[in-house]
């Protein structure tokens, strides 16, 4: 019988109000810490446990649902989104001129939501729809991009603080209380500044900002699990430290990054768009969301279109993300569990 | 025990500042670009520029050079804006009040209204409250702030023609004395009622844009924390032995919903001081983010760097000031 077979499949960890309270920082990693239920390879097959998560997840929860649906659409525009909008002819190219570098079609531009511009057209005559649909893939590649780059920092960094200790963890923590200490996207404005404006420097940045809270809110797991009695055993059988911290530690450490990670997805994608407005992220012509906007600022007052619709997709976008993180939060939260 | 909590706290208040310039002078280390060619201009000759570098340290090993960085930060000399061509400190001194009104404001309203909601919303769950809570709690953290501020704009400028779109105030009119600097305090300390509408009346938009965000996120944590204290023993408790619902609601359950709040509180300044760059640049608003972005398109580090670490050192002195309160609002919390 190996080790994971004896783990209890859930065990329910609400620790009792503590008498030491950790820094303000640290507070907001442990609240979204604190209270998770271990969770490791589950001996139940895995169609009840999809069929749980459904009838957990989505029944009587229409704003999950709803958040799934923008996510899945979502999706689908990452894909297709730029070969719709050049589908349907030369017109509608996303980021061209509509008559090329010819200026011909001069009054085609600014025109309203029609029939044949639902999004209207912007001021070098260009379908705006083609061009809020196009820009589906730069958002997700960007949040993917700096998610990917700040949580692997931040695990590794989180995971060896947490389960070493001592001076090790004084160090890396102390590196990391220096990166919270700035207000994010400040810090995000000034790193980006420093690097020069560019799409692949705002993604640096944003990385830059984001990793310190993976690594506290990993060392936090980190520090609660390897005092459990199975790591204990794991250790006593005569496992290595790293066999310990990758296949018993970590595993039940992943819910909660998965979590935040969802959560996240809706930061990285604003905070991409916020630098791409004060003209740090991306740069014309590509048809990125915040990018648009900062474009359309001059002429709102007379092309309302230009400037919504680039906006409701962010906002579309970002709720959709944030709607499901918090309903994962809530089905992974055995505090909620009332039944 | 707070004195030694506060003691405590200002050590590693030091080491963080330490932590912030070593920050920020990396950053200005990574400029790829010449920095004393930007100071002395595109057709300057090889040799004034040599003599700018030398002028301006920047041959000296790095190590020197973070001393001297370190010797100006403890006397808050940032350097010399090369765009305004006057000591950063004094720029910062000119903008730090506008941005210190507009935040200030914004979490003012962010917590005024966002107490209530989150309270009423969790004592009557499905009630308009409970909707008009929840809503605000979504959608607050989903929209764009620099978005939502042009929307702003749009409608109360364009098409209402309600409130001004942007400044502290119109370019015509004297901003009122130097007593606390925010021009809605003075005016008002002043007794000049039309002076202080003027004014409020141009801070309402860049405030509500930059409150949203907070709003939510404070509204969400009230209503969560009620929800839970609520459903708790000693509540029943204090039902069951008479107690009239608003005195169990306000007394007994609101005091521990609290004190998660008064976290986010903190990380709330962060969250603001962020917006507000965005924010104020959509209100012209004369503030430090404004002037922060400005330094960015003129390759204005010194301004960059100066402002970037004026704005940490708010946000850790003001941490630092939620973590004492909280020990004081909790006596069961200790810093051992």
């Amino acid at each position: 019988m190996s080790i994971e077979d004896t783990h209890p499949t859930s065990v329910r960890t609400v620790p009792p109000r503590t008498a030491a309270v950790p820094a303000a920082s640290e507070r907001a990693a442990t609240l979204l810490a604190e209270g998770r239920a271990s969770r490791m390879a589950d001996p139940t097959d895995w169609r009840s446990r999809i069929g749980r998560f459904n009838r957990r997840f989505f029944r009587g929860k229409p704003l999950n649902a709803l958040g799934a649906f923008i996510i899945v659409l979502f999706f689908i525009l990452t894909i297709l989104g730029s070969n719709l909008a050049r589908a349907r002819g030369v017109e509608y190219d996303p980021t061209r001129p509509r008559c090329g570098e010819s200026n011909s079609c001069i009054s085609q531009k600014f025109e309203g939501p029609s029939w044949k511009h639902w999004f209207g057209t912007d001021d070098i005559g260009r379908d705006v729809f083609s061009r809020v649909i196009s820009g589906a893939k730069y958002s997700l590649a960007i949040a993917a991009m700096i998610l990917v780059i700040a949580v692997t920092v931040g695990t590794i960094v989180g995971a060896v603080a947490g389960y070493m200790g001592g001076a090790v963890d004084e160090l890396l923590m102390r590196i990391t209380d220096m990166f919270l200490a700035f207000p994010a996207l400040v810090l995000a404005i000034a790193i980006s500044a420093s690097l020069g404006p560019s799409l692949r420097n705002a993604v640096i940045a944003l990385s830059v900002v984001y990793w310190p809270w993976y690594a506290r809110l990993v060392r936090a797991q980190v520090l609660s699990i390897k005092t459990r009695e199975y790591v204990e055993a794991a250790r006593a059988i005569g496992s290595s430290h790293n066999r310990v911290l990758l296949r018993h530690i970590m595993p039940n450490a992943v819910s909660v990054v998965i979590i935040q990670m969802t959560l996240d997805v809706g930061y990285a994608v604003l905070a991409t768009a916020g630098l791409s407005f004060i003209g740090l992220g991306a740069q014309p012509p590509t048809p990125e969301w915040g990018r648009m906007i900062t474009d359309a600022r001059n002429f709102f007052r007379d092309a309302w279109w230009f400037i919504t619709f680039p906006g409701l997709a962010l906002t579309i976008t970002v709720l959709g993300f944030n709607l499901v993180g918090d309903g994962l939060r809530d089905y992974l939260d055995p505090r909620t569990v009332r039944e | 025990m707070i004195f030694r909590i506060v003691v405590r706290r200002l050590f590693f208040l030091i080491f963080v500042l330490f932590g912030l310039s070593l920050v920020t002078f990396s950053l200005s280390h990574l400029i790829p670009s010449n920095p004393a060619r930007l100071i002395a201009g595109p057709r300057a000759s090889k040799e004034v520029v040599d003599k700018i570098r030398e002028q301006y340290g920047m041959n000296d090993p790095v190590v020197t050079q973070y001393v001297d960085y370190m010797q100006g930060i403890v006397v808050f000399d940032f350097g010399e804006s090369t765009s305004s061509r006057r000591p950063v400190s004094d720029d910062i001194k000119q903008y730090l009040p506008a941005t210190v009104e507009l935040t200030l404001a914004a979490l003012f309203l962010a917590i005024v209204v966002g107490m209530p909601l989150g309270i009423l919303s969790a004592v009557r769950p499905n009630s308009i409250f409970d909707i008009i809570g929840r809503l605000v709690s979504i959608t607050g953290l989903a929209m764009p702030s620099f978005w939502l501020a042009l929307m702003f704009q749009f409608f109360f400028f364009a098409k209402l023609g309600w409130l001004p779109d942007g400044q502290r105030l119109p370019s015509q009119v004297e901003p009122p004395g130097q007593i606390t600097t925010l021009y809605t305090v003075d005016s008002l300390l002043r007794g000049d009622i039309g002076l202080f509408w003027t004014s409020f009346k141009h801070l309402i938009l860049p405030s509500v844009v930059l409150a949203y965000g907070s709003l939510a996120v404070i509204t969400r944590m009230v209503r969560s924390g009620m929800l839970e204290v609520l459903s708790q023993d000693y509540v029943r408790t204090a039902r069951a032995k008479g107690l009239r619902e608003s005195v169990v609601v306000v007394k007994h359950a609101l005091k521990n919903a609290l004190l998660p709040t008064l976290t986010v509180l903190g990380l709330q300044v962060g969250l603001v001081f962020g917006g507000a760059v965005l924010v104020e640049i959509v209100f012209s608003w004369p503030g430090l983010g404004r002037y922060a972005v400005q330094g960015i398109n003129q390759f204005d580090y010194n301004a960059v760097m100066g402002t970037t670490l004026i704005i940490a050192f708010i946000y850790v002195v003001v941490n630092l000031v939620v973590d004492v309160l909280y020990v004081v609002v909790d006596p069961r919390i200790s810093y051992a």
